[in-house]
């Protein structure tokens, strides 16, 4: 959506400030984007999305999500369009598009893209739809969830990770995501009911305060591993107040046995 | 070259000063860096200490006659260095420490750059440490056996002190104060040759030393570590630090820490914060709550209670006490709690003490603090419940632990643990759920496989029950009244759990609440307990999951190469290492020990020249070979059965390691008696080959019959067992390097070079064995080994020719 923003404010911005069309072409570009910046709509850090980042944010979408069987039109936009590479730390960044785990300090991670695809599909998240995330991290999973709904309510328990994650979800454009320190425990009530909640930080119970801020028919996901494995996912629906868990796979199920 | 005569008693005693300081310092390494990374690094610290030996004898054979024309002073010169490299170790390996992580080794292409780094800074240390000694071993090759057997006399010391002083003092204090011990070996040999100078030297050494004692190094584990993820959370603080050679034991309070594992999801209540989190070596031990804990009845440890009432309840690996605190609520008369982690289990109850109800120290409550499998072995009383710790850990670990020793989780476990339940009695054991499924698997079919041997049909002995992330399996000494079957039916559907094996079960049931990620997975379940498909299930499956054995009492570990293809299809490459990252850390230790004692000892040997064409001895190879392999093979292997026996790794490890190492500096000392002559060394390789021979079948049963002597008694059988073969092993190899010396000294450093490159990959080799085909394997390899090198010694001919650097210069026995 991030991408979406940009061509629209441009035609606006074009529209109303050059209506002569007097300018040079790199005058006219470069007012533009100080224009643009100013106003807050661009991604101040959107500068350093270049051509190879771009590319590459292609081919990791063609090869590691697309290519793994994830099909949601607007997961795939989202994908494509969140600077992933901003996320990462700065000596990181050549490898932000591979296809795996990347340490972000604290002991945590930026999950591989394409979990963090599937988390994002399988949520079946509407432009409508509130969305809660558990474990903001680095604040990627929150972008993409922020390219499908203005709905982001994202909470980290950490205070360092929490402080850089709104920092940076603010440079790069994502100000509508609303960012929390706290425990996640209790959940954002003033929020609640929620159609989708995302547990990126998992522990071994599922804290009874999120169950209860699930909105019917609300969808929970929650990856579950070690920070470099994620091993499966754990969807959890709530269907006329019954809760049912559904453990999914990673890979499209093959079955770890030779013969029938 | 006539030199000033040095005192031979002070010569030996230097030798067990600084014999003793390398053991110890290995040990500490080990348990500093289980604290700092992870237990796996045990094996590269031996690896990497045998390295640092090979390492020294090649250069030794290079550069012998300028090191033993200077020998008077570059010995105290080199026990200080030495000692200064053993105290700085861990201050200059912190930056080092702070940016490598096991965890990120198959991420972060820097890391193994930082591994080799770290190991180089460790190689070190036993490089400065093996070159005086391997100086005076060919310095005075007539009088090798005393001296080998104050070598190894002191190693064997120093083992045992290690694990003394661990009782007393922080991971971090220990190397420094380590390192006074090659300081004052250094002080004894001190001689008239640059005097000044050299005390000069022993002055700066002290003055290092203290520094680092007076301002010890701060170490900090990986951030991946369960401590270090606690201590992330706001106001969390380490409230109390105690060292321990179990490992260093830490309270961390943190205002918003919670623990409630296997809850219901349809526990409505508040999960309460916990008081205190206890970490042994930086990995969860358990949680102190504040009072008693209400959600345990929301868990399946309710299970059992709501089939019967059970009066009299074993809690094995009791932690922090969470299921004795469960057992009082539900009214249990006796409870019998056995966790051998004696301080943390002591930092929980102190803890506990502090608040209301003090269930640790309730009169219906016994503690023991024998390992779990030791204290079956000695008692025979029956209970009405057994609980056992919750198999694996939540979201997996990524198979670090593939490697690490589970002896409770047996078949040989199981069976003791049929016994001691009561005719009516239970036993629960709870694992997390894995993708791909292999843990719950393994369980179910241990389970199988002992319900088999003692002849009871599964199918009415054992119920089991599925939560969203835990399976518990409940296995019944009597078959499972319609009673039991109607409670179970009813809890699940109270807490909303889904029953996965009960009599009478129907396909819907089990899949009401929590659909499995395998859709395959009831059927495999359904496979273990039935031998013909249990059988077709253990061949078919990706991964290995025959139930483990004493012999190979890796649980964790379920890597087949048979199913590699097919996990990198489709997992990737990238993702295969985390599948079982603790096998393949070892893997790759070992690659890397491979590669560097080619490079370190092999290839400088080359230029000395090649066996055959320069005069080497034809027996030389696969004579010291065979003793390198042999020797750290049996050692390996020893270690591991001491593990059972004695209860712990670390007591193991120094119990092991000490107690052959002074047996086989008596049988070195011993050999110094009998006639040098050349069948002498193959004899007693021979000896030893026939003792193992001999050991391989009468050790296990007689470790298991003795397991439940007391301590004193144990420790003294234990003495009286391994003193023969173990003196037996201290014979051949200075019976040959003896042999060899008088023929070539350069064909000695060849000796001493391969023995070390062998012993090094040994090390890792013997553990991959273990894994693969198990202890007796490995056992039954140190017999080949030797009877190799007897074989070797006694049929091939003696050469005569002399070595090509047999003209350098030698010090002789004068001083």
């Amino acid at each position: 959506m991030a991408a979406e923003k940009r061509v629209t404010v441009q035609d606006n911005n074009s529209g109303r400030l050059f209506p002569c069309g007097l300018r040079t072409t790199g005058t006219l570009l470069l007012t533009i984007l100080l224009c643009v910046t100013l106003a807050g709509v661009l991604p101040a850090a959107w500068a350093g999305d270049s051509n190879d980042f771009v590319k590459k944010r292609r081919q990791m979408v063609d090869r590691q999500i697309k290519g793994r069987g994830i099909v949601d039109q607007a997961t795939l936009r989202a994908m494509v369009t969140v600077p992933r590479h901003l996320f990462v730390p700065d000596y990181l960044q050549r490898q932000a598009y591979m296809d795996g785990p990347l340490p972000i300090g604290h002991g945590q991670t930026i999950s591989q893209p394409y979990i963090v695809a599937y988390m994002t599909e399988i949520l079946h998240i509407k432009p409508q739809h509130r969305v809660l995330e558990i474990g903001t991290g680095s604040g990627y999973q929150a972008a993409v969830l922020a390219e499908l709904t203005d709905q982001v309510y994202t909470m980290e328990i950490i205070p360092e990770l929490a402080d850089s994650a709104g920092k940076r979800l603010k440079r790069i454009g994502y100000s509508s995501v609303n960012v929390r320190q706290g425990d996640g425990y209790h959940g954002w009530p003033e929020g609640a009911p929620f159609d989708g909640i995302m547990v990126t930080a998992a522990a071994e119970f599922i804290p009874p305060p999120l169950l209860q801020q699930l909105g019917e028919g609300g969808r929970m996901i929650i990856p579950v591993g070690s920070p470099f494995y994620v091993q499966h996912l754990m969807l959890v629906e709530k269907k006329q107040g019954k809760i049912t868990t559904r453990s999914l796979m990673l890979v499209r199920f093959v079955p770890f046995r030779r013969s029938p | 070259m006539k030199r000033e005569p040095a005192p031979t008693l002070r010569l030996h005693l230097s030798l067990t000063l600084l014999s003793a300081a390398l053991i110890a310092f290995q040990l500490e390494q080990m348990q500093l860096l289980a604290l700092v990374q992870w237990h796996h690094f045990a094996y590269l610290i031996i690896s990497i200490a045998l390295l640092g030996f090979g390492a020294s004898g090649t250069f030794i054979a290079f550069c012998r006659p300028i090191l033993l024309r200077h020998l008077e002073w570059l010995l105290p010169v080199l026990m200080f260095a030495c000692s200064i490299t053993m105290a700085l170790t861990l201050t200059i390996s912190q930056d080092i420490s702070n940016r490598f992580d096991i965890s990120l080794l198959f991420v972060e292409p820097g890391q193994a750059a930082l591994l080799l780094l770290g190991q180089f800074i460790y190689l070190l240390v036993f490089f400065l440490g093996a070159l005086p000694l391997g100086l005076v071993f060919i310095s005075f090759s007539s009088r090798i056996n005393s001296l080998y057997c104050a070598n190894l006399v002191g190693s064997g010391i120093g083992g045992v002190s290690a694990v003394i002083l661990m009782y007393f003092l922080l991971p971090q204090q220990l190397p420094a104060l380590t390192a006074l011990l090659p300081w004052a070996a250094g002080i004894l040999v001190i001689s008239r040759s640059r005097r000044w100078p050299v005390l000069g030297g022993g002055a700066l050494t002290l003055a290092v030393i203290a520094a680092v004692v007076s301002y010890p190094p701060q170490i900090h584990p990986s951030q991946y570590k369960d401590i270090s993820r606690t201590l992330d959370l706001p106001g969390a603080e380490i409230a109390a630090n105690q060292p321990s050679p179990y490992g260093l034991v830490q309270l961390v309070t943190a205002p918003s820490l919670r623990y409630a594992p296997g809850l219901s999801l349809t526990y409505e209540g508040e999960v309460e914060t916990v008081s205190a989190a206890v970490f042994t070596n930086g990995d969860w031990f358990g949680a102190v709550n504040n009072g008693e804990p209400s959600f345990l009845h929301s868990t399946a440890a309710a299970l059992p209670y709501a089939m019967a009432k059970r009066d009299k309840v074993l809690v094995l690996q009791a932690g922090t006490g969470m299921d004795i605190i469960f057992a009082l609520q539900n009214g249990a008369k006796m409870i019998m709690t056995v966790e051998p982690h004696q301080k943390a289990a002591a930092i929980a109850a102190d803890l506990h003490g502090t608040s209301d109800g003090d269930p640790l120290h309730h009169p219906l409550v016994h503690h023991s603090s024998l390992s779990p499998r030791t204290w079956l072995a000695l008692h025979q009383e029956q209970y009405d419940l057994i609980t056992l710790p919750t198999v694996g850990s939540f979201g997996g670990a990524s198979g670090l632990f593939a490697l690490q020793e589970q002896y409770l989780l047996t078949r040989e476990a199981f069976l003791e643990l049929w016994h001691h339940l009561s005719p009516d009695g239970v036993l629960l054991v709870s694992t997390w759920l894995d993708s791909p499924t292999r843990n719950s698997l393994r369980l179910a079919a241990t389970i199988g496989e002992t319900l088999e041997e003692v002849g009871v049909d599964s199918h009415r002995h054992l119920a089991a029950v599925r939560g969203w992330n835990t399976i518990s399996f409940i296995l019944k000494r009597s078959p499972l009244t319609n009673n039991d079957i109607e409670q179970i039916r009813s809890l699940c559907k109270q807490l909303q759990f889904d029953p996965a094996l009960l009599p009478g079960l129907q396909a819907q049931e089990r899949v009401r609440y929590h659909a499995p990620a395998d859709p395959r997975f009831f059927d495999n379940l359904d496979s273990l307990f039935s031998p013909a498909p249990r059988r077709e299930l253990y061949s078919s499956y990706d991964f290995n999951l025959r139930p483990v054995s004493d012999n190979r009492p890796f649980f964790s570990q379920f890597l087949r190469w048979q199913g590699l293809p097919h996990l990198i299809n489709l997992f990737g490459e990238r993702a295969l290492p985390f599948l079982e990252l603790g096998y393949f850390i070892v893997l790759v230790s070992f690659g890397q020990m491979v590669v560097a004692a080619a490079l370190l000892i092999l290839l400088p040997l080359l230029r000395l020249g090649l066996p055959g064409r320069t005069g080497l001895q034809r027996w030389t190879i696969p004579f010291f070979s065979g003793l390198g392999l042999g020797y750290m093979f049996f050692e390996i292997m020893l270690i591991h059965k001491l593990i059972l026996f004695f209860g712990h790794p670390i007591f193991a490890a120094a119990a092991g390691i000490s107690s052959l190492l002074i047996f086989s500096g008596l049988g070195s000392l011993l050999s110094g008696r009998l006639l040098p002559h050349r069948l002498n060394h193959g004899l007693a390789a021979a000896l030893v080959a026939l003792l193992l021979l001999l050991y391989f079948f009468i050790l296990p049963p007689l470790l298991h019959l003795a397991i439940t002597l007391p301590t004193i008694w144990k420790i003294l059988f234990f003495l009286l067992l391994i003193a023969p073969p173990a003196m037996a092993m201290g014979m051949p190899f200075p019976l040959g390097l003896e042999r060899l010396a008088k023929h070539s000294k350069s064909q000695a450093a060849w000796a001493w070079g391969i023995n070390g490159c062998v012993s090094v990959v040994s090390t890792g080799l013997a553990a991959i064995i273990a894994v693969e085909l198990g202890f007796s394997a490995v056992m039954l390899i140190a017999c080949v080994a030797y009877g190799v090198a007897a074989f070797s010694a006694t049929f091939s001919p003696l050469s005569t020719r002399p070595g090509p650097t047999d003209h350098a210069g030698t010090m002789g026995e004068e001083i």
